[in-house]
């Protein structure tokens, strides 16, 4: 019997080598030995697999300390998760939508709002066939700082978008608008002016409180979302789109 | 934060395995933190704590299905593969990272200390991890600071030896004794 056969067979050296193994402080010569054993030695794997679950858990002892999210984004990215990627985005739209509840209890009641809105509504120019304000939205920052209010009038099929915060825009980027629905991706109503000041833009069908309670603005790179399916950037105002009762 | 369920761990691991994404992300989710503070307590750097997170979970997204639930707890593997990595990463540095006295979360080094078995049992973390506390609580201070700065710092049984100031004979001695207790002291829990 050679002098490594007798190791091998050496029950407690056996046990103490993979223990110091897994430690750590079986060493040189002795650590890569063993390391050649491991493959063929089923017993000895267990033991090394053992000492693992022993002394594993000592890492439990520093405190937990959640990473930054960009090393989820830079994981994501190596092994091409992209489809989670707009699952993410997707569930992060149906996070919005489960807010709601939120914005609507803002809603009318809110004297910021009823205030800003008695201001906007009469600088409308007179019109020949005047507007009718059927549904409103109040857009709020993160801040919680009114930003925008958005009217639909039903009966032109119209919307007008007045901005009654500062927001400052770099040159590349652009706002976009867009009905956030109860069901499938978001859909865009058209870019901000970049000046600020207030515009009007068609308001499709079905852009009802009922089937889109939530209006966004989202930053882009200029000229809009390059994707399809919704936004590319993240929400810069949002606010329940409501009816109002007459 | 909760200590998982490894079934729940198992499950997700198994599903990684067939390239679920969002089982994969449950399983970070679940995991980053506790293998994140232990790479940061390993390399003290955060950015090389990070870059070592970020390699241990791509290769737990590509290695998954070598897992073998019969053979080691799903926590117990991917921690051998952060520390496996961690350890390369402080190789690759130049100077020695330099190694603080408190390794552990105060918490866990209070109830350490403490004859009181109450302040363990408090503690956020997993039902091993809490064993293995309870039974390093019972070895010397020193065999189980010689213990714990091989595990954590790669440090051999001579760097052991001139951190905590002891002949290199004493510190072998010491860290093959705090094994064996450890092992017969968790054996012993393990039969409860």
């Amino acid at each position: 019997m050679t002098i490594r056969q007798n190791i091998r067979s050496n029950t407690l050296l056996r046990e103490m080598l993979a223990a110091e193994y897994v430690l750590g402080t079986l060493r040189g010569g002795a650590r890569r030995r063993l390391e050649t054993w491991l493959p063929e030695d089923a017993l000895l794997n267990q033991t090394v697999n053992e000492w693992q679950g022993r002394l594993n858990p000592m890492s439990e002892f520093a405190p937990a300390v959640a990473p930054s999210p960009d090393v989820w984004r830079a994981i994501s990215r190596k092994i091409g998760l992209e489809k989670s990627a707009i699952e993410s985005r997707k569930s992060f739209w149906r996070n919005l939508r489960e807010d709601i509840g939120f914005w609507r209890g803002l809603g009318m009641a809110s004297t910021a709002l009823a205030t800003i809105l008695v201001a906007v509504l009469i600088t409308q120019p007179p019109a020949a066939t005047p507007p009718v304000t059927s549904f409103v939205a109040m857009l709020h920052n993160d801040q919680s700082q009114p930003m925008a209010v958005i009217m639909g009038d039903a009966h032109h099929h119209t919307m007008t978008i007045k901005m009654v915060g500062q927001h400052t825009v770099a040159a590349e980027h652009s706002l976009e608008l867009w009905a956030v629905p109860k069901e499938g991706n978001p859909r865009s109503l058209g870019l901000m002016k970049s000046d600020g000041s207030s515009m009007t833009i068609a308001m499709p069908a079905g852009t009802t409180p009922d089937t889109v309670p939530l209006l966004a603005v989202t930053l882009e790179p200029k000229g809009g979302s390059p994707n399809p399916n919704g936004p590319s950037g993240p929400i810069v105002f949002k606010g329940a789109w409501v009816q109002l009762t007459s | 934060m909760t200590a998982t369920d490894p079934k729940q761990l198992k499950n997700w691991l198994a599903a990684t395995a067939r390239k679920d994404g969002e089982a994969f992300r449950l399983l970070y989710d679940a995991t980053s933190p506790k293998l994140f503070g232990f790479a940061l307590r390993i390399l003290i750097k955060k950015e090389l704590a990070e870059d070592v997170i970020q390699e241990s979970f791509v290769s737990i997204w590509n290695n998954a299905a070598g897992y073998q639930p019969s053979l080691a707890a799903p926590m117990t593997w991917m921690t051998t593969i952060v520390r496996n990595k961690a350890f390369d990463a402080l190789r690759r540095q130049d100077g020695a990272v330099e190694l603080d006295a408190d390794h552990f979360d105060k918490d866990v080094m209070n109830a350490l200390e403490s004859t009181d078995p109450t302040p363990l049992e408090s503690l956020q973390m997993s039902s091993d991890a809490k064993s293995l506390a309870h039974c390093m609580a019972r070895l010397e201070s020193l065999h189980r600071q010689a213990i714990a700065l091989a595990f954590y710092h790669d440090l051999s049984h001579s760097e052991v030896a001139s951190q905590l100031k002891q002949p290199l004979g004493t510190i072998k001695t010491w860290v093959r004794r705090g094994l064996e207790r450890l092992r017969s002291c968790l054996s012993k829990l393990e039969g409860v």
